[in-house]
This record gives structure tokens, C-alpha cells and sequence, in this order.
């Protein structure tokens, strides 16, 4: 499946900017269940200054800076993204048990495994504390494959907490998260996430786009998508597998992956530093998701 | 010897005898003097304890006249003075090749390391280091991964802190790989050290500091990114920053510009200066600002003393920053437990120099020992935080220790333990007597070329007294100038290599604008406070004196205090304590809140010199500190009250002040700093003189109160005698006038000033070739040409309400004129870019 992703970011402020500088993580990267195959990036007012670059995750970034005064700006990002089916529907009851998984996860010594403790260890946003850890527990008996647990806590995510778009922001704290049980899709990428390190477990966060259907019979409609995140759990020997919390579902051909982080933080869409533009900001973000041809 | 000298005459000896610590500096273990100790405590025994104690005040006075000042966090700016013990740490030459060696071994071991670690992190894939250490340690940037700077070193600066271990030898009890601190207090404790023991110094053959200096210039040279002649620049937190005067002083050693995160703006890719004459490129950042703090865009976005999109530059190539960022990373003292592992795996072999012993409260098996011998170890935390310090565990009470180990276990990856030996000692001069305290020596190594070259010694500190093992700055120890003996003379290098292109550039380009603002600020706060001044001090005369003073003048008196110090409402309020000043005149001097007032101008003056700190003399300073001590002392002066002669307390500070002005007026490079400075004290010289005359000759009096009034404003503004001298008569306001406005001659008078004030203007215009003139030069024509068409007579005369009218327009109009001609200088010259704000506030701490 081939989609085509147009992802429009639109600042307006109440005096003009005089100068900017923004790192922007808006370029979908390539993993092994999707491969991009092309990326424009519209900047309006044109930057002066403009880079595309890695970061350490490998994830793609845009780094551009604009020194002409502005009171609105719009980026403007189109991709076409190759998503692979699975290649296998892994089984989610075969593979290691939770307490395997745990114990190899410190035994270990191949790189991969290695490297994939970085996502064990508390980051930015997202710190283990004891009512996560009572939160997660009863999903994850020793003997259990890990994998089926993971699917459980995404379902029990998924179930015992609102979708709600009002309540939180960018700076909600986990914990009342998980006192009220709301949030949205980033707020529930977290709350698996810190739920599996408090664990002992690798995860990490997984930004992107979800392609949406439109209710039988009536048409989709434009920017009517949004971008979407979830996580993925690591496995010693096994590799990374993701699920999301928000749909309770294991992504497939409709999800499509922008970067991967410890959180948000590593991976947010469009953070800089700004001079002058007074104290308020509107912020406007169109997404739409079309399928263009069947792979 | 000294330790043999017989106690006949007991204030001249000057004894050190063998201290029960586990090592000392001067002791060999059989208890004999160490041979390269002799010949210096002989020299110190000649000298006797009279003569050290007056060798120490003189050091203690030539680093207060340099400026010498280490700022503790809760005082205020300039707070302490440098301290210096007059007995420097000795190091035979032997040994010191031997600590070199290992030195250089060390800073190429950790050069390694940080390549690795921002680049293809083998340490972790072989499993030399657990992940944890590095990915959960703050210093480790992964924004900063793959930025390379030109030369083969990534680390170009490194600085080690060293004690005596039980066997004698120096071991590291940390690395500094950011920004070290301390080189710059190394070459001022050399300085002071040469010329207050100049003979012993000579003779003892100490290796100079210049190599070393030389080398790291050499090195910023070298690291160039956009061709010869780089503009090399020390970035600083700013005056508040506790090693502040070390930057001040190394800028001016170095030859580079002091700036400031404010100072330097990324534009088109690459990093500029803001100067008076518009952006300069910068091509090298000698920084001393930690990693973090760097550049809001990508570290911490809550930092205000960084460089928006710094980082970017640096990753592209187009600026170099030494050290680079995220080199903090290496100071992570879990470190020092792998290094052995480290050494084995680059370079095949262990280090020369030893570690202190270190434990990983990650490591189960570490984490086990240091919970059973908790009381006998140093917590330290991975990384450096403010609010969260070392904890030496010996000193807690069982309570405090639970407390410790609750910390630890929950969040074992972030700390370390190590063992709490005393550091060996060496003999400090207290006071009396030479006494042994804990030493620790800092040294310094910079890349060079190739390798590594090291400060020979570097800086000593010793704790301030015997109890205390923790030597630490904040905590009041004093440092020591470290002499590593030659074997034969040492051949005197120039600093400036001659082979080194050289650079030059008038001087206005490499002063920072925020410099020129503070020292115009400067010039604006002394005046004012001046002025202030020798208002006061003619008020306390009148109210003091013998014939009482009539109620009309006293009131338009007091009433013209509140005027001209704007400490409203003061005695302009309805209720007023006309009759009882007092309280509110002391006040207006003593109170800092009351903005206006004496203390307050003379604190926001303070501080401007503080922000230009590199630009002032060190007579300069030596005013500086006069004018701060005076100040100081200001309320015990006045504790008693208004009742004998008040006006003598205030005295000094008016001398002092025209002493500072008399010194910028004979030493000053006529620069911009200076031209700015000037303006300043025009602009504001002249405004007090406005305000002054407007508030007591406006209002009309009877005959002769208004002569009492007129005669107050001629000796507030140091004419009276002139007055006597030339006009033979009493006191009168057209002949005042003509004095006080018009006169070309008087360095005083409206006209004076403000012709100044033109001169310069026009000066800095010429540099533009436009012919329409800017807005301050038509507003200080115009007030210039409205002085000189003042006829004295005609404003001298009133109109029946009881005011000169004529006058107070005339007055209030060159107000307005000069303070539209400060907004367009403000606008024109200085930085007025409000701060940057994050695009997106998350609002989540930084810090994992």
C-alpha cells in the first residue's frame, strides 16, 4: 500500500516573529514495515537557513531558521510512504515469558539488546513511579509470554481510560493521567511505556499518522486525520513489536511511522525558540492520509 | 632550616612541625624535610612571621586592586576576595614529570572516550560500560551526537583534580571536561606570587605558566573553521557566575572578547557578535558556560545564557566551541571505576595516574559494599546538580545515613561512593603560624597539536581549617600558587608567539554592545548619584547651620530632594514631615529599594562596573572597591543620626566618584567605551542640573530667601567662589543664571555639557556619510542653541502667580530634548530584543 501524507502546521502570532529557530521532526523515517519514498517540505516565510539532518535515534529532522518578521507560518510536509504488510501476524503466545524476557534483558550481551536498554531507564517525560508499577503488574505474570501481556495492558489502556482530547496538553503529568484516566493517544503511548520499564522491560514511543475511514457510505473528509502515536516493546533476541493503546489494535498497513524516541520529547513534531510574536499563539494542524495505490 | 631555628624571639619564628597526617608535602617518611622544601623554608624562615604577615597583606591587597573576587552564590556581586596563601605547594621535578606523563595519558584516555561515546559507542557494544552509565548520565547529549570539531582531540581542555593517595602518589579524585575553571586564578596567584616573593621565586626556579597559555591560544587558532585570523571569543554567564573575574581576566591575557549568551545572535548559519557598529562573525567559543545552558533550541530550553541555535552551527561546521558541547558527559565520577577497563580496551594498558577508588550504586555488587560501609565513604551524585552535593557519610547521624541509603536504592544509577581518606596536607600560613591543612591540586592540559601539553602544577586549594577534608570554594577555602622546581634556571618565553598570524582590528568592533551599554549606564548612575550628593550635602549644611533656616527655603529645599533623587512622593506628599526630615532624608541615602536614592544609584553603578569589569584599570578597581567599602559603611556613618556634621559622611564618596571620573577621563582608550561612558555623564550631568535649578529657582521668594536659595544652588554646583570672585556681590539670580547656564568656562554649567554631548555625537555620526541629522544630534542642537540664546535677565524675571515661567519652559523644554536624545541613543546602539520564548511550552523538567 502507497499512501500519500500532507501534514500542514500553521502558526499564527499576535506581534510578528522577528527571528526563529525550529527543529522539526515532520520527515517519516524508514523502518522495516515501511520505506519513504519521497518527502517535500514547504516552508512559508522561505527560511534562510535550512538542513536535513539525522538524529540520534535515526530518526530524519528539519532544521531551519527564518530572520524575516512574520506573523504566520506555515509548514508544509507531503510524503508518499511504501507500507509493507507484516510479514508475519506474529503470535502473541509464543516468545519469551515475562520473566525471561526480564531476566535476558540484563544477561544478554548481543548489541541489539544491549543498546535497546537505553529505553529501560526513565526519560524527560516519562518517569516510573509505584502507582504505574501497581497499574501494570497484574497483566504481567512471570510465566506469561511477554507479548500476550502487552496486548492485555494495551487492551486494559484502551478500556479503562477516556479518549479525551480537553483534557490534557503537551504538559499533563502521567500521573494524573492515570488518576483520571483520560488522555489521548500520546498520553497512552506513555502510560505503556512507563508501565513495561517500571517493569523492567525496554519500550519506547512511536510518532506517526493513522490512515482514518470514513463511516460507510459518506465521504472522507479533508484534514480530517489526524497525526497519531503509540509504542513499541523490546524482546530480548525477538526484536521490537508495536500496539497501540488507542485503537487497542497491533499497528498494521494503516499505521505509519514518523520517529521513534524514549518520548515525545525526542521526537516532537516542532520545537524552537522564538523572538518577539507577543503572548499568544494560535496553532492549527491539518492531516490527511490518502491511499494512492495498492503495492 | 627553619624547623631547627632556636625560640629565643618567638614572633620571628616561623616553625612547621611534622603534622600526624597520613602524608605531608614537606615530610618524607622518615620525618626529614624533603631536600626541594629546604631552600623555601629557609627563605620563609628568614622572613620570619612578621615578615609573611605583611607579605600576605600585601597579596591580599594587589588581588583586591586587580579584581580579584570569587563570587559566593549567596552574596552579592564581587563578594570576595581571592585568597591566597603565601606558601606555594612545592613539586620536585622528578615527580612532576612522572604526574605529566600520566596527565597526558589521561586527558588522550578520555579524548578517546568522548569520540566514542558520541560516536559509535563500542564502550557499550563490547560491554566495557553498562549502558545505564551512559544513557541515563545528563551530561550525555544526544543532540550533540556527531558534532566534530577540526584536529585530531575532541577534548581540547581538561583539568584534574588530585590528592596524595596512601601510597604517596597523586591520585584523581575527578575530571573536568566542560569548561574547567581555575587556570586564570592559577596565573593570578603566579603574578601576585613573583612580586611579593620576588627573591624567593627567582631563585627557586619554578617552570613557567606562559607555555601553557601559549599552547592554548595556539590551539584556538588552530581550530578555525572559516579561515586565518578567527575571532576567537570567551562566552560567560555574566557577572554573576562565581569564576566571573577569571573570564574578565583570561579575555584580557588571551586577547579575546568577553561575551555574553545576549552578545552573540545566529544569523544565516553561522554565530555573530553584536557590536556598536553591527554583527561580527564568530569563529571559536572558548566557553564557560556549562553543556546544558548552551542553546535553547535543542538543551535546555529554560536557559537564558546560551545562544539560540548554537548547536546547529556548531553540528554544521561553521563554529567551533571548545570544549565541545556535550563533552560534560566525561565527568561522570562512575567513570573513574571503568577507566582501568577503558585504558585495557584502547590502549591496551592501565593508566599510569590512579583513580580514587569508585563505586556504582548500579552495580549489584558495588551497590552491596557501599550499603555496609556507608559510614566510611562519599556519596557523590553522576552528575552535577544544583542543590544535590557530595555527602560525606562519616559525618551523619543514623537517622541522616537511613536517609542517604533510602536516596541511593531508589535511584541507584545516579550515584557513586567513594573512600573518604583525608587528602594529605601541606603547610598553610594562618594568621600566626604555618599550620597543615588538606590540599588538593587542580591541574590543566590542552590539546596541542598532536598531544596533550600540561600547565606545569596548577592550582592549589586548601581547606580552611583542620577538621574540614571537603576543600571547596563555596565552603571558604583559599588557594595556593604551585611551583614545580627546575632542575636549572628557566629561560623567560614571550607569551606572544611570534609565528602566530597576527590579528588586529580597531577596537570598536570587539566590545559587545551590552559592554558600551553598561559603561554608558555607568556614566549615567555616577553622575546621578553625584549629583544626589552634593545636594544632600548642601542640605545638611543649611539645616544645620547656626542662623536658622527660614521655613520657605527649608520646604523648597526638602521639596527639591525628592525632585531631583525622583523618590517620590517623598517631601512632595500632602503630609509631609517638613519640619521633620530626618527620617526620610536618611532614607533617600540609606534605603537600595528606594530607586533614585544615593545607596541605590550607587549599587546600580557598582554593578555596571561589575558587567564591564574587563574593561577597567587596576586603579580603576582599586576605586571601585574604595566606592564599594564607602558605601558599605555608609550606615554606621549616619547610625547616629543627622545631628554632627551628616554632610562629612557623604564626602569620601564624592571624592571618590571624582576620582573614578578623573581616571576615565586620563586613562581611558578614547574607544567607543569610552565615547559611550561620556555621553552618559553629559547626558545625566546635565539633566541634574535641569532639575535642580528647576526645582529651587522656578519658584519665587522673598528677597532674601531667594538669595539664600541662589547662593544653595551655586554651592551645589561648585560655583559660589567662583561667583564671589567674579561678580563682588550678593547672591543673584541673573548673574546665577548666567554662571550656571551660559558660562563656556565653567565645567559645570548647561553649555559645557551639552556641547560635549554634541562633540561626541557628531564624532560617532561621522562615521556615517548621510547628511540629514540623526534624532539625538537635532535634539542636542536644539537644546544646545536654546542655552545659548537664554537671556539671564529675562528668565530671571516672574509672573504674578509666584513662578518664572519663562524659565521653567525654557528648563522643562531642554529636559525633554536631552531625554528624547538618551531614547535615540538607546535605540540606535543598544540591544533591545526582548528574550526568546519557546515555541511550545511542555512545561516537563529537563533533567531525567
Amino acid at each position: 500500500m502507497i499512501y500519500r501524507i500532507r501534514h500542514v502546521t500553521r502558526y499564527e502570532y499576535e506581534t510578528p516573529v522577528s527571528l526563529c529557530y525550529n527543529r522539526a521532526h515532520l520527515l517519516p523515517r524508514d523502518t522495516n514495515r515501511q520505506q519513504c519514498l519521497s518527502t517535500q517540505i514547504r516552508i512559508t516565510p522561505t527560511p534562510v537557513y535550512s538542513v536535513r539532518r539525522e538524529d540520534f535515534y535515526s530518526n530524519l529532522f528539519y532544521y531551519f531558521s527564518i530572520q524575516e518578521p512574520h506573523r504566520r507560518l506555515e509548514i508544509d510536509v507531503t510524503s508518499q510512504i511504501r507500507v509493507l504488510q507484516p510479514t508475519l501476524n506474529f503470535d502473541l503466545d509464543i516468545g519469551n515469558s515475562c520473566a525471561r524476557a526480564r531476566e535476558l534483558m540484563q544477561a544478554a550481551v548481543d548489541e541489539e539488546t544491549l543498546l535497546a536498554r537505553e529505553f529501560c531507564l526513565d526519560s524527560p517525560m516519562i518517569r516510573r513511579n509505584q502507582a504505574i508499577y501497581d497499574y501494570a503488574l497484574p497483566s504481567f505474570d512471570d510465566e506469561r509470554p511477554l507479548l500476550s501481556a502487552v496486548r492485555e495492558l494495551t487492551s486494559r489502556i484502551y478500556q479503562e481510560f477516556k479518549y479525551d482530547p480537553g483534557f490534557s496538553t503537551v504538559a499533563t503529568p502521567l500521573n494524573e493521567v492515570l488518576e483520571h484516566r483520560r488522555g489521548v493517544c500520546q498520553d497512552f503511548a506513555h502510560l505503556a511505556i512507563a508501565c513495561l520499564r517500571s517493569l523492567g522491560f525496554a519500550a519506547r514511543y512511536v510518532s506517526g499518522y493513522l490512515e482514518t475511514l470514513p463511516p460507510p457510505g459518506q465521504q472522507k473528509l479533508v484534514g480530517s486525520d489526524a497525526s497519531h502515536a503509540w509504542f513499541a516493546v523490546y524482546s530480548p533476541g525477538e526484536g521490537w513489536f508495536e500496539f497501540d493503546p488507542t485503537n487497542d489494535n497491533i499497528p498494521a498497513e494503516q499505521h505509519i511511522t514518523t520517529a521513534l524516541g524514549r518520548d515525545y520529547g525526542d521526537v516532537t513534531p516542532l520545537r524552537g525558540v522564538i523572538f518577539d510574536g507577543g503572548s499568544a499563539q494560535t496553532l492549527e494542524v491539518s492531516v490527511d492520509v490518502t491511499s494512492v495505490a495498492e503495492s | 632550616m627553619a624547623t631547627q631555628l632556636s625560640a629565643d624571639t618567638p614572633e620571628m619564628v616561623l616553625n612547621y612541625p611534622r603534622p600526624d597526617t597520613f602524608y605531608d608535602e614537606v615530610y618524607g617518611a622518615n620525618g626529614d624535610t624533603r631536600q626541594h622544601w629546604r631552600y623555601l623554608l629557609d627563605g620563609l624562615g628568614s622572613l620570619g612571621a612578621d615578615g609573611l604577615r605583611e607579605r600576605q597583606r600585601k597579596a591580599q591587597r594587589i588581588l583586591r586592586d586587580d579584581g580579584a573576587t570569587y563570587n559566593i552564590a549567596t552574596a552579592g556581586l564581587g563578594s570576595r576576595t581571592w585568597g591566597l596563601d603565601p606558601v606555594p605547594l612545592l613539586i620536585d621535578s622528578e615527580e612532576w614529570s612522572r604526574i605529566e606523563a600520566g596527565l597526558i595519558e589521561r586527558a588522550e584516555l578520555l579524548d578517546l572516550v568522548l569520540k566514542d561515546l558520541y560516536g559509535p559507542r563500542e564502550l557499550i557494544r563490547h560491554r566495557v560500560l553498562p549502558p545505564e552509565l551512559i544513557y541515563s548520565n545528563q551530561g550525555f547529549l544526544r543532540a550533540c551526537q556527531g558534532v566534530q570539531i577540526p584536529g585530531e582531540k575532541q577534548l581540547v581542555l581538561h583539568a584534574v583534580d588530585m590528592v596524595r593517595g596512601t601510597d604517596g602518589n597523586m591520585v584523581v579524585i575527578g575530571d573536568r571536561t566542560q569548561a574547567p575553571s581555575g587556570a586564570g586564578y592559577a596565573l593570578e596567584n603566579r603574578s601576585v606570587m613573583s612580586r611579593v616573593l620576588p627573591s624567593l621565586f627567582r631563585d627557586s626556579q619554578v617552570h613557567r605558566l606562559s607555555l601553557f597559555f601559549q599552547a592554548l591560544r595556539r590551539k584556538m587558532a588552530s581550530l578555525s573553521p572559516n579561515g586565518d585570523s578567527p575571532r576567537v571569543v570567551i562566552l560567560t554567564p555574566g557577572a554573576y557566575s562565581e569564576t566571573y573575574f577569571e573570564h574578565t581576566y583570561l579575555a584580557n591575557y588571551l586577547g579575546y572578547s568577553l561575551v555574553q549568551g545576549g552578545d552573540l545572535t545566529v544569523r544565516n548559519g553561522y554565530v555573530w557578535m553584536k557590536s556598536l557598529d553591527g554583527l561580527h562573525r564568530v569563529d571559536i567559543i572558548l566557553r564557560r558556560v556549562d553543556d546544558t545552558w548552551c542553546d535553547p533550541v535543542e538543551l535546555r530550553s529554560d536557559s537564558h545564557l546560551g545562544v539560540p541555535g548554537l548547536l546547529e552551527v556548531a553540528r554544521a561546521g561553521n563554529v567551533v566551541i571548545a570544549n565541545p558541547l556535550g563533552s560534560g558527559v566525561l565527568e561522570n565520577p562512575a567513570l573513574l571505576k571503568f577507566l582501568p577497563q577503558i585504558a585495557e580496551f584502547f590502549l591496551g594498558h592501565d593508566l599510569a595516574l590512579q583513580s580514587t577508588q569508585t563505586w556504582w550504586l548500579g552495580d549489584p555488587d558495588d551497590r552491596d559494599y557501599v550499603l555496609a560501609n556507608l559510614n566510611k565513604l562519599i556519596v557523590k551524585p553522576t552528575t552535577r546538580r544544583s542543590g544535590e552535593h557530595s555527602v560525606y557519610c562519616a559525618d551523619l547521624t543514623p537517622e541522616e545515613l537511613d536517609e542517604v541509603k533510602r536516596r541511593i536504592c531508589d535511584d541507584p544509577i545516579h550515584y557513586v561512593a567513594q573512600q573518604t581518606n583525608l587528602p594529605g596536607s601541606s603547610p598553610s600560613w594562618q594568621q600566626q603560624e604555618l599550620l597543615p591543612r588538606a590540599t588538593v591540586l587542580r591541574s590543566f592540559a590542552v590539546a596541542d597539536q598532536s598531544a596533550y601539553s600540561v600547565m606545569p602544577g596548577g592550582l592549589t586549594r586548601v581547606a580552611s581549617s583542620t577538621e574540614q577534608a571537603i576543600v571547596s570554594n563555596q565552603l571558604g577555602a583559599t588557594s595556593k600558587d604551585t611551583w614545580v622546581l627546575a632542575s636549572e634556571p628557566q629561560r623567560r618565553v614571550s607569551f606572544f608567539d611570534e609565528r602566530q598570524p597576527s590579528y588586529r582590528e580597531d577596537q570598536t568592533s570587539d566590545l559587545p554592545s551590552r559592554v558600551v551599554e553598561n559603561l554608558f549606564w555607568l556614566g549615567r548612575y555616577s553622575e546621578r548619584a553625584e549629583a544626589a550628593m552634593r545636594l544632600m550635602r548642601t542640605v545638611f549644611i543649611q539645616l544645620n547651620s547656626p542662623a536658622p533656616l527660614p521655613e520657605a527655603v527649608r520646604d523648597l529645599l526638602l521639596k527639591a530632594v525628592t525632585q531631583v533623587t525622583t523618590t517620590y512622593p517623598g517631601f512632595t506628599a500632602e503630609d509631609a514631615p517638613l519640619d521633620q526630615p530626618e527620617n526620610e532624608l536618611l532614607s533617600v541615602i540609606l534605603e537600595p529599594s528606594r530607586a533614585g536614592g544615593i545607596t541605590s544609584n550607587l549599587q546600580a553603578m557598582l554593578n555596571c562596573s561589575e558587567e564591564t569589569k574587563e574593561m577597567l584599570s587596576a586603579d580603576t578597581h582599586r576605586v571601585i572597591n574604595d566606592l564599594r567599602d564607602e558605601l558599605e559603611s555608609l550606615p554606621q556613618f549616619l547610625g547616629s543620626g543627622l545631628a554632627a556634621a551628616p554632610e562629612e559622611a557623604l564626602d569620601p564618596l564624592v571624592t571618590t566618584l571624582l576620582a573614578l571620573s578623573g581616571l576615565t577621563q586620563e586613562s581611558m582608550i578614547r574607544g567607543f567605551g569610552w565615547r559611550f561612558l561620556e555621553m552618559g555623564r553629559r547626558l545625566e550631568r546635565t539633566l541634574q542640573s535641569t532639575a535642580l535649578l528647576r526645582s529651587l529657582l522656578v519658584p519665587v521668594l522673598d528677597d532674601s530667601d531667594q538669595e539664600q536659595v541662589v547662593e544653595t544652588v551655586l554651592l551645589t554646583t561648585e560655583v559660589l567662589i567662583t561667583y564671589r570672585r567674579r561678580y563682588r556681590t550678593r547672591p543673584m539670580l541673573n548673574h546665577g543664571l548666567t554662571l550656571i547656564m551660559l558660562d563656556k568656562t565653567n565645567p559645570r554649567s548647561l553649555h559645557y555639557q551639552i556641547d560635549l554631548l554634541r562633540q561626541h555625537i557628531e564624532q560617532l555620526q561621522s562615521r556615517e556619510r548621510s547628511p540629514v541629522l540623526s534624532d539625538e544630534h537635532r535634539s542636542v542642537l536644539e537644546a544646545l542653541t536654546l542655552v545659548q540664546l537664554s537671556r539671564p535677565d529675562e528668565l530671571a524675571n516672574s509672573d504674578d502667580e509666584g513662578v518664572r515661567e519663562a524659565l521653567d519652559e525654557r528648563l522643562a523644554r531642554i529636559q525633554t530634548l536631552l531625554c528624547t536624545a538618551a531614547n535615540a541613543i538607546s535605540d540606535r546602539y543598544f540591544d533591545h530584543r526582548s528574550g526568546p520564548q519557546q515555541l511550545v511550552q511542555t512545561g516537563w523538567s529537563e533533567e531525567p
